[in-house]
């Protein structure tokens, strides 16, 4: 495991620096003329030059990568061209809003897609199951921004019964949670349908294998079975999709901030491409980018841990 | 020992159980978010103002966007601000009174008692010359050195009483130096304590309102200043949302969570229609101006005829109705109404003219017309645009190839220092820019020395060099009026410009308060009143 573990790491920080190069050389290859953008229409060519040399721009490309990183390494991500704060501070600042949007959306569509999966291969060929597998298709289809704008529509203009925009009162945790439910559910609404349609075709293979027939062989009751052993296996693949859709969601969020005017990670990096802040955008995608890869790296020791044939396989 | 153990009993819930307690916390649930009418709203003595983007600094020297002017305006003071209602006019803020001495000299006198919060004391003059020779100081790099780049000093009388003194007579600083961003006055001792620099933290201020908090993307908050010795603000917080998405803002409007906000041009009229007693929709006019560029260095466009056509089939009236829902007025240069310089009407009606087009490209020896680009912004208004100058020059034998761009590459199509020769590679180009509220800062990018910077069309006119120069010192309103019109004149007359439209600013407001508005529309929230 430990072995597992350390190839892991490296090949997750390989990955990362690979990522981050790509996306420094794609940011830099956008057209425009960032200092314009960032300084406006009335700046002089003397404040154009300064910037230019504090935001390193005039040095090689290669050069500003390795500097780049060099910074990173010693924990500088840089500063905010505008406000002149860290950029750490400011992706920190914002990571708890977009964190806690992604976690309650994968909280709720994983406690209800998973037992909707299970009954549904469970109740094979049923009623239940065809409806089921209409309900996840759908849910699968519809588009986050459409599900985001008639649940803005209904619950908060018509019903008036959640808050449109922002993310709630600081320290009051109950304000921000009901700032998350109409977000969270936007974001995590099509992840029902395919956690449940993942898990039903899991938990299909499984009651067929050997260990569960042995298991009924032994007099096992059916929820024992099914719950203790049949499930256990068939998460398997959901909690590594889970893993990958950490990712999904950290760039499926950036709608939903916007939509519901929420701060958050996603709208920092819109926001950043948009006005050419190249400090926050780099800082906040390395950062995002560690964060996909360790969540792809846990769903893997996850899934290890649950399954001893991946251990045994090390 | 069996792997398959006989578990102990635990003690579980029936099915009956399990219903009941889900009956009940959804009952819970909904008790908690159904009463009539419940809304998320704050108590009326907050005010709840959507501003279109997040504050990036506070600093007058270098703010970014109109947003931080608007809640400077609270917590700070200047000289005089603009007059709310519909006419471009000034009022005391800080002064108790100004006085024109002679074109160069103005004097003016603080009102005693405007104390600095955090202990920086009272206002003095020796404050006013300090903001706004900080500004005009080249090392300060402000962008807005330019409002004070005629700055010649500002001498002090006494605690109160300065005169501000210029190098020449400069037109615009009644209604943008002094009333703008320009014009705050900051307390000399803070700015000391904090090394002449600050941003989303202001050292102290001195309006009705004070700084309380920002949190970055999600909301700043004033609140009202104890030490304040004017009339008393109605409200104990104003908390500013930034919300860049109109459509947001309006469900947001919608819901209960926002007091004011600028509503997209589309809504405008389903916001009136719906007779609400709750709300007010208002259109004001705005102060951009939208026009169709013709690069006059293009090797195509060079034959005046031919731009003169473009301009003739143009469709002005059809424009309005794809692109602003009907709810614009067409322009009659880049002034809009309202302000000095403004044309009654344009040389160009307008209705379009595709045969008058027709013939003058025949002239241009063009009978089966000729292929152009016209190249825009990303932006849904703009492209509409776009396509619909594409199918009224089509009716003159104008084909038009649309070349869209995201907002960081277009920026830079007219820059000589990004685009080299290329520059001239273009043909049309549909345009939008917004000013403060002077003919100065309309005309100031279409001089000679704006070429490959922001003039684009290339359109130069040494008359019109010579006109923005004098008109910039005149002083009496009745002749820069007369110069402005003129230049518009010639900049129409090269046929470089199609003016489009200075659209509209529609707004709403909850009628639980009473705005105070600019204009164009843009909230004076110390103004701000409870209904």
């Amino acid at each position: 495991m430990l072995y597992y573990l350390i190839k892991r790491i490296g090949v997750a920080a390989i990955t990362v620096v690979i990522a981050v190069s790509l996306l420094y050389g794609m940011i830099h290859a956008v057209p425009g003329d960032p200092l314009s953008i960032v300084l406006g229409p009335r700046a002089t060519p003397e404040m154009k030059a300064a910037l230019n040399e504090r935001l390193g721009l005039d040095k090689p490309f290669v050069v500003q990568l390795g500097r780049f990183f060099i910074n990173v390494i010693q924990g500088d991500l840089g500063t905010d061209v505008f406000s002149e704060r860290p950029v750490s501070e400011i992706f920190f600042g914002q990571l708890p809003y977009t964190a806690g949007l992604v976690l309650l959306a994968i909280g709720w569509s994983g406690l209800l897609g998973i037992p909707l999966g299970c009954y549904s291969a469970v109740r094979r060929d049923t009623l239940i199951d065809k409806l089921t597998g209409v309900f996840s298709v759908g849910t699968i289809t519809i588009p986050s921004f459409v599900v985001a704008l008639y649940a803005l529509l209904v619950f908060a203009v018509w019903l008036r019964w959640l808050p449109a925009i922002g993310a709630g009162k600081e320290g009051d945790l109950w304000d921000q949670f009901i700032h998350l439910i109409l977000p969270s559910f936007a974001v995590g609404l099509g992840w029902v349908g395919y956690l449940a349609r993942l898990v039903r075709a899991s938990m299909l293979e499984v009651l067929g294998e050997n260990h569960i027939r042995t298991a009924r062989a032994f007099g096992l009751g059916e929820r024992k079975i099914i719950l203790t052993y049949a499930l256990r296996i068939a998460v398997l693949p959901a909690v590594a999709l889970l893993g990958v859709g950490i990712g999904n969601m950290l760039s499926g969020a950036v709608f939903a901030e916007i939509v519901f005017a929420r701060p958050g990670v996603g709208k920092l990096i819109y926001d950043s491409v948009i006005t050419r802040n190249y400090p926050v955008v780099m800082g906040s995608v390395i950062m995002t980018t560690i964060i996909f890869v360790f969540s792809t790296t846990v769903a893997d020791l996850v899934s290890a841990w649950l399954d001893p044939r991946i251990r045994e396989n090390l | 020992m069996s792997k398959f153990k006989k578990e102990a009993p635990k003690k579980k819930i029936s099915r009956r159980q399990f219903i009941q307690i889900s009956a009940a916390s959804t009952a819970l649930m909904v008790g908690q978010f159904a009463l009539p009418g419940a809304s998320w709203s704050v108590d009326g003595n907050i005010l709840r103002i959507r501003n279109y983007s997040d504050i990036l600094t506070l600093d007058p020297a270098h703010v970014k966007s109109k947003n931080e002017d608007i809640i400077n305006e609270c917590i700070q003071n200047k000289l005089i601000s603009y007059k709310p209602g519909d006419e471009w006019e000034w009022q005391p803020m800080a002064a108790e009174y100004m006085k024109q001495l002679t074109p160069t000299k103005i004097e003016f006198k603080i009102k005693p008692g405007i104390m600095f919060s955090n202990g920086f004391g009272e206002m003095t003059a020796e404050d006013v010359k300090y903001s706004f020779e900080r500004i005009a100081d080249p090392e300060t790099k402000s962008a807005y050195a330019g409002d004070w780049s005629l700055l010649e000093t500002v001498e002090i009388k006494d605690k109160y009483t300065g005169v501000i003194v210029l190098k020449k007579p400069f037109a615009p600083i009644w209604m943008t130096s002094l009333p703008g961003i320009s014009g705050v006055i900051l307390s000399k001792k803070a700015m000391e304590s904090v090394d002449g620099n600050f941003t989303t933290n202001p050292p102290t201020c001195s309006g009705p309102y004070i700084f309380k908090e920002w949190k970055p993307k999600q909301v700043t908050i004033i609140a009202r200043n104890p030490e304040w010795k004017g009339p008393k603000p109605d409200f104990d917080e104003v908390h500013f949302y930034p919300i860049d998405d109109e459509k947001t803002a309006e469900i947001g409007f919608e819901a209960g969570d926002l007091d004011f906000t600028r509503i997209s041009v589309s809504s405008y009229e389903i916001f009136k229609s719906k007779s609400s007693s709750d709300s007010t929709v208002v259109n004001k006019p705005s102060l951009y101006y939208s026009w169709l560029g013709i690069n006059k260095d293009n090797p195509v466009m060079k034959d005046v005829r031919i731009r003169k056509a473009i301009q003739k089939a143009t469709d002005i009236d059809s424009i309005l109705e794809a692109a602003y829902f009907g709810q614009a007025e067409p322009a009659t240069g880049i002034i809009p109404p309202g302000l000095i310089g403004h044309r009654p009407k344009a040389i160009n009606p307008p209705k379009p003219d595709p045969e008058g087009a027709k013939k003058l490209l025949a002239e241009a020896g063009f009978p089966s017309g000729i292929d152009v680009t016209l190249d825009c912004l990303n932006k849904s208004t703009i492209v509409t645009q776009a396509q619909v100058i594409q199918a009224s020059l089509a009716e003159a034998g104008i084909r038009v190839k649309i070349n869209i761009h995201e907002s960081g590459q277009f920026w830079v199509l007219g820059s000589e220092k990004e685009m080299k020769d290329k520059v001239k590679d273009i043909q049309l180009i549909t345009n939008r820019f917004s000013s403060q509220p002077d003919p100065h800062w309309y005309a100031m990018w279409h001089v000679t020395e704006q070429v490959g910077v922001w003039n684009w069309e290339r359109f130069s006119d040494k008359e019109f060099d010579r006109m923005y120069k004098e008109a910039a010192i005149e002083t009496d309103p009745a002749k820069r009026d007369m110069m402005y019109q003129k230049m518009q004149d010639l900049m129409e007359e090269s046929g470089c410009y199609r003016f489009i439209t200075h659209e509209s600013a529609p707004t709403i407001y909850r009628n639980t308060i009473i705005p105070a508005m600019t204009p164009e529309g843009v909230p004076l929230v110390r103004y701000f009143k409870k209904a």
